[in-house]
This record gives structure tokens, sequence and C-alpha cells, in this order.
């Protein structure tokens, strides 16, 4: 009985104690963001664990079909690729030290570092890149993941030891920036046998060549690491990274308001100011190389027109979502090139679409589209009225209901049929049976976007909308073939504004991470987090 | 009974709508995913998928899960004992707690404190465990910094009071999906036993009132008790899907919701295996205890 009083007191409080949260994250909410690294540091100091919350249980090897979204943290930790993503993005150096293309554009060759050991003690060589290559990412039988983005690879060819040859079937310039995305090398003399489902190595420790390794996995609860004595780079300053199994976001925050962690991706931007407020915690935001996009299939002939597409852009109010859904950490997109790559971002497109309505009904008059019964807009009798599927995932049910209200200003009537993410994965993407939908690219650090609007993609590949247009291939094809950076650069403005004209998606807007650092660690170079993990020999913890 | 659950999760789970985590992804291509589902055995069909999984089912075999390629018995095994632990410790709490709580209701029923604990009760009954179990992070974790937020132990340290400290929150946050149940349950069946003719005859013989309750009313008014006690179990391993991912806890009904999530269908269908197994020892111990609180019912 006495207990049962004491519980309901204590709930009471905690009520309580909420309200107080509340308020306090209200009062702070004026503070400036603070940067990550800010200049109160000193020198690095040695030492210490890190620890980082992830969703779920990883999968430790990068070529797996069911290495998801928690595993790429450590993967890109443990294992390294040819390359890797420089801090400005750009493929830099990891376990090649230099690359050339032949002049016909048809191959590269990379010259791999010398003296690279595995963290088994084996040495590394330009056999694991091949078997990486050969006999997991090519071999079609496995069903590796990202192997589609290798589509233009016929083999990888050893030299010399130290030396491999990326033989292609067409010109691919963006090969470097794609072998630093998720492309860790695998040991050969390990996973001959079984690359993709060997469980004490996807599950357990696998042999790596990072500057950290694993030391042991706790299913449901943990993956421990410790510097990789065989690393051939400088030694790291940390001691241990450890990833903690979290599903439920709000603890992860409670965990990093409690001191637990170090580092984590903040996915509820609600929750930014009470992080703020909080001592111990440095909040930062971090580009992303990312967009949101609605998707109007191109086999429903009222998206085929380009007035009406340039007039649902018109007429969704973007600033709007970005404030409302992303409390501001975001900026407006009409391109799918986002403002990371900033050598090839074209900011000149930011204003292009400002939000009007009253464009946006001009644009559709102009489409055949005219004032019928209850502000619905019709045409042939029939009213301008379809359904947007959505996904149960971050932000999408919200901006589909803030897009559903814009389009409803216009006489346009989108009905919202929300489903669980896995059957909506499998009505919009595997199926194709959809007329509108909302979602989000992610794709590796160049601009490189042929696979997402190349019209040999639609219907079945990354081409979700299945837009077909001649000009746009013939720009994604120039984009793959130049030659050079300065060539590159300037195919991907023209492909910047050719799709900001045409809109073969509709683009919404570019996110930021939020990232939410223990004001103790330093060193984390201004990348999103799972870009910075791969600098993570460079982290360091000030001594309390 | 555990079989007829299997076949039923096995239709259903293949019925859903979606598929392997594996091949429902926005980038993985309609070639990649055609050879997923071969690899997989899912273009075959789904009787005799069934057919096969029972045929190794029966020696003990539930099959190779879809997400991790481990053998699905392992997986549940490794999950098993913290699940056990958690529903054990809430069922312990919510019996230890309700059964007292809910005779002195009924002993001074209609009295303040008899509203007071109603109140509490229907409170409890209504707050959701999500909820609840955030702001119990929140307050001893966060703010008072007494107990662990999450997970079975620390990193660092596997002590036994280091896994008792981080199972205090889960627990008493899963006791309170049932906990009011039990007190109700304990009340009402106590208010009824009270009026019953032998408990006034027990009255009227000049025994002393805590000798009443003790020794005539409680071991009657258990018996219903213990059969929602037992109806109750069911209730709580739903309850451990939302706790244990609220408190990191590497428990089974994590993993179902994984397996659930991930269509992982012989994951699925072995967990449901496994709660529905536990459901129906859980009535089994109920029967038995019926032996030990009520003479009648045992056998000769």
């Amino acid at each position: 009985m006495v207990s049962a009083v004491r519980r309901q007191l204590v709930s009471l409080r905690a009520l309580g104690l909420v309200g107080a949260l509340i308020v306090s994250a209200c009062s702070s909410s004026g503070q400036p963001a603070a940067s990550g690294t800010a200049a109160t540091q000193g020198a690095p100091a040695s030492g210490g664990t890190v620890t980082i919350p992830i969703g779920a249980d990883p999968t430790l090897n990068p070529w797996s079909p069911n290495a998801f979204v928690e595993s790429l943290f450590i993967n890109r930790v443990i294992f390294e690729g040819v390359t890797k993503p420089g801090k400005d993005l750009a493929p830099a150096p990891d376990l090649a030290e230099s690359w050339t293309t032949a002049s016909d554009g048809l191959s590269w060759t990379f010259k791999l570092r010398t003296g690279v050991k595995w963290s088994d003690g084996q040495p590394f060589s330009a056999d694991d890149v091949a078997f990486t290559f050969n006999d997991i990412v090519l071999k079609k039988d496995l069903g590796a993941q990202n192997a589609a983005s290798y589509a233009a690879l016929k083999q990888v060819t050893v030299v010399d030891p130290n030396t491999v040859r990326f033989d292609l079937s067409r010109k691919f310039a963006a090969l470097p920036s794609f072998l630093a995305y998720n492309a860790g090398i695998l040991p050969k003399h390990v996973l001959s046998a079984n690359p993709l489902t060997t469980t004490s190595f996807n599950k357990g420790a696998p042999v790596s060549t990072g500057p950290f390794k694993v030391e042991k996995y706790t299913s449901g609860q943990s993956v421990s690491l410790v510097r990789n004595e065989s690393y051939f780079g400088p030694k790291p300053y940390l001691d241990k990274v450890v990833f903690t199994v979290v599903p439920d976001p709000n603890t992860q925050i409670a965990q990093a308001l409690s001191g637990d962690l170090s580092i984590m991706i903040l996915d509820n931007k609600a929750a930014v100011d009470r992080v703020k407020s909080a001592s111990g915690l440095v909040v930062a935001s971090r580009p992303l190389v990312q967009y949101y996009w609605l998707a109007l299939n191109q086999t429903d002939p009222r998206f085929t027109d380009v007035r009406v597409r340039q007039a649902f852009v018109e007429a969704i109010d973007r600033n709007a979502i970005i404030k409302s859904v992303e409390l501001g950490y975001g900026s407006i997109a009409n391109s799918p090139i986002t403002p990371a790559l900033a050598a090839f971002y074209d900011p000149s497109l930011a204003s292009k679409y400002p939000y009007d309505p009253a464009k946006a009904k001009d644009l559709l008059a102009q489409a055949g589209w005219t004032a019928g019964t209850n502000g619905v807009l019709q045409k042939d009798g029939k009213p301008f009225q379809f359904t947007m599927d959505v996904g149960q995932r971050g932000v999408l049910e919200p901006v589909n209901a803030l897009i559903q209200q814009d389009l409803k200003k216009v006489g346009v009537v989108a009905d919202l049929n929300t489903m669980e993410w896995n059957a909506y994965i499998q009505k919009v993407v595997v199926r194709r049976d959809y007329t509108a939908t909302v979602n989000w690219w992610t794709y590796p650090s160049d601009p490189d976007v042929f696979p997402y609007y190349h019209s040999s993609a639609a219907g079945k590949g990354f081409n979700i909308p299945g837009y077909q247009d001649p000009k746009l291939d013939d720009l994604l094809v120039q984009g793959q073939t130049a030659s050079d950076l300065e060539q590159r650069k300037a195919v991907y403005k023209q492909l910047q504004t050719y799709t900001s004209d045409t809109l073969p998606y509709l683009f919404l807007w570019y996110p930021q991470e939020i990232d939410v650092l223990s004001s103790s660690l330093h060193g984390v170079p201004e990348l999103g987090l799972r870009d910075a993990v791969q600098y993570i020999g460079e982290w360091w913890l000030a001594k309390p | 009974m555990v079989v007829f659950a299997s076949a039923l999760t096995f239709f259903f789970v293949n019925l859903a709508p979606g598929g392997p985590a594996s091949i429902m992804r926005f980038d993985v291509t309609a070639e990649q995913r055609d050879v997923l589902i071969r690899a997989m055995g899912l273009d075959r069909p789904v009787p005799q998928r069934y057919a096969e999984w029972l045929a190794a089912a029966v020696h003990g075999d539930l099959g190779t899960s879809l997400l991790t390629n481990e053998p699905v018995s392992a997986r549940i095994a490794d999950r098993l004992p913290n699940t056990l632990t958690l529903a054990g410790s809430a069922l312990l709490i919510s019996i230890l707690l309700g059964i007292p709580i809910g005779l002195v209701q009924a002993v001074r029923r209609g009295s303040p404190i008899d509203h007071v604990l109603s109140l509490a009760s229907a409170i409890g009954l209504a707050v959701p465990v999500f909820w609840l179990g955030i702001v119990l992070i929140l307050v001893f974790a966060v703010s008072l910094h007494v107990l662990p937020s999450a997970g079975v132990t620390s990193v660092s340290s596997d002590t036994l009071w280091d896994r008792v400290t981080h199972l205090v929150l889960p627990a008493v946050a899963l006791a309170t999906t049932i906990l009011p149940t039990v007190v109700r349950f304990t009340r009402s069946s106590t208010v009824e036993v009270l009026h019953e003719d032998y408990v006034r005859t027990a009255a009227s013989k000049g025994l002393a009132p805590g000798v009443v309750i003790r020794r005539h009313a409680l071991r009657n008014a258990l018996i219903p008790v213990t059969s929602a006690v037992g109806a109750l179990v069911p209730r709580l391993l739903g309850g451990t899907v939302v706790t244990e991912a609220v408190f990191g806890w590497p428990g089974m009904g994590r993993l179902a919701l994984e397996a659930a999530q991930g269509r992982d269908y012989p994951l699925v269908t072995g967990l449901t295996v496994v709660i529905a197994a536990i459901a129906v020892g859980a009535s089994i111990v109920v029967d038995l205890a019926y032996t030990w609180i009520d003479p009648r019912v045992r056998l000769q």
C-alpha cells in the first residue's frame, strides 16, 4: 500500500520534472549553437573510451545484404576501402596511396600502401582487393549490397602485390568516390569459402585493417572495439570505442543527458533545445549528402506535364517544412546535388521556386486544370485527386501532412495512405504500385547520380518516378565520361539547371544532421557522424 | 496448442505485406532481390516451407534466421534468460505488492484509502509503458543518477549488483502492466469472500479479524487471483516488447519486434512457439497452484 502510494508520488514528481525540463528548454533556446571542435582544447591526450549508440545489432560486413544503417558506423571504423571520403568529401587515400586513370578512361590503376597488415597479423595485398570485387561484388548469385553501383566494372586485375587495376566496360569517372562509400576490403584468407554469411565474422570478431578492431560482440547489448595493434597508420588516441545497442531514440537522448554517451546523431530534432541546455553537451549541425523528394509516377499522364510538376513545387511551402519538421536544420533543394558537395553545388538555384500558390494555380490552369466543384481542380470532368503512399519512418508522416495541406490550397486533393515501412517498400519500390510518394536519397560523395535518373533505371532500378529524357541521359553519361574535374563541374552545373527545370523528382530540401557531442570529445571533423567515424583515429578525450 | 500457434504464425507472417529486410530496401535492385529470394528459399510455396519447417522443428531445429544466418534456437536461447528474469521480476513485484494492496482495499472497502488506491491502480492501468519508462529513466538515471538508464549490465563491469541495478527500472515499468489487474482481482474476490457464510461464522465464533482473513478468507479469495495471474502471463510477455525497447534490454520482446519488422519468418515462428510454450507452461503451473491453495482440487 505504502509502496503504491510512493510509486504514484514518484510519477507525480516525474511529471513535474518533465515540465521543468520543457521550461528550461524553452528558456535556453536563444543560445547560439556551439561548434563541435571548439577552440578551447589544448594538445590531444591519449586514452579513454568513446561510447556511441546504435539502433540495433550490426552486421560486421559492408557487403552483406543484412548490413543496415546501424552497421555503417562500425564497418566504416574497422574496415577500410581503397579510398575514403576526405574532409572535403572528395576521395582521399585509404588502402590506396594514389591512383590514375588510363587515357581511354576504361581502367583505373590504384597503387596500394605497403606494409599493411590485417588485425590477425597476416599481410594485406592486392589479392584482397581483387577478392572483394571479383569474388563478392561481381558474383551475381551472392546479391552483395551496393553491387549495382559497380555495373561498369568488368573485373579487378592484380598487377603486382601492391597494384590493382579496375577494368571497366564504360567510362566511370566517379569510381574513386564510389570506392570510398561502404566498399570496405575484406580478407581473402578468412572469407574465401563463405564471404557474406560467415557468422563468426559478421556477428563476432572480424579480421580487419582499420585503426580499431572488434574486442567483443554482445548481441543486443554492445560491440566494443580496441586498438588494432597491426594498424599501419598513426596510433589512435582513444583506448576503446564502444557501440551500445539502444533501440529507442528517446532513451538515447536520456543516455546522452546522463553523460553515458560521447557522441550521437539526434534524429528527433524536436529535442535539440533540451539537449543544448544540458551541461557537458555540445550540439553541432553537419552537412549530409542527402535530399528529400516527392516522386510523381510518370506512368500517370497527369504528371508527365512539366507545368504540373513545377506547379506542385511552387505550391509546397518548403521553408515551412524545414522550419517545422527539421527545426531549421536544412535548406531548399532544387537539384540532386547537395551543398555538401561544395565543388559541384550550384547555389544560384536555391531561390528558383519560391513558395507561390498563385503562380502554381496559373501553371495548373495552363496545363488545362480548371476550377471544379468544392474548390477542387478538374480536367475532362475528373477531379485532380490522387493517393500519396507514406512510409512510417523519420519525418515522412508530418511532411506528407504538410504537403497535403499545401496542395489542397491550390485545388489538388492528395489522400494519404500510411503504411509500415517494410510494406511500403514492397508497394512503392518493388511493385512500383504508387502514384505519388515522398522519400529521400543518400548517395556517395560524388555528383554522379546516374542510377537515380537514367532512363535505363526507370521502373525497375533507382529511378523511382520512372522519368525518361534523352537529354538528361546524355548529361548523365557526359558526367561519367568527363576526363577532368573542371569538365565534370561544367557538366554537373548543366545537369543541376536542367533537372531543376524539368523536375524528374520534385526536389524538397537538403537536410542537415544534428550531432550531440560530449564537451570533452575533440578532434571530430565537421562531417556527418557516419563520415566522421572514418577519422576516429584523430578523436581524443580531454582529461577530466 | 503450440503446433497450432506455429502454423497460424507461419502462414500469417508470410501473408503479411513486405518481405525480409534484406530485400525490402530502397537501394536493392530487382535483380539482387531475385537472387536473395532464391537464396532464402522464399520462391517456394508457403505450405511446402511450413511442412519442412515443422519436420525439422520436431527434431529441435527451428530453422535459420533470415537476418543473421544464425540458428533461430541459438538466437532465442541467447535472449530467453533475460526475458525470463525481467518478466519473472515484474510478476514477483506484482504479486508481492498487488495481493496485499488488494486485501487492504477489500478490508477497508469504501474508506479514503480504498479510493486513493483505486485511483492509483486506474492511473497505473492507463499509463503507457513507453512513457512511464522514459519518465523513470529521466528521474532515476538522468536527474538523480542513482540507477543506470538502459542495458542489462555495464559494458565494463558485470557483477550481480550491477545486474540488479539494471533490472530495477524495467521490472518496475513492466510490473505496471499487470499490477493494477492483480490488485483489482484480489480486492473484488476478497470482498466477495468476506460476505460468505463461513467467514461470518468464523467471525461470530469470536476469532480475531486477522485470523479470519488469513485462515478463512485469503485462501479462498486467492483462487480467482491465481487464475488471473496465469491469464496475465501473456500480457506480461507482450509488455516486454515495449519495455525491452525502451530500456535497451536484450530480451525476446525486442527480438520479436526486430523479427517482425524485418520479416524474419523463421525467427518470428520460432519465437511464437517458445512464447506459446511459456503461456501453456504458465497455465499448467496455475493448475498446480490450485491444488495447493484449494484442497478440494487435490486428487484423492
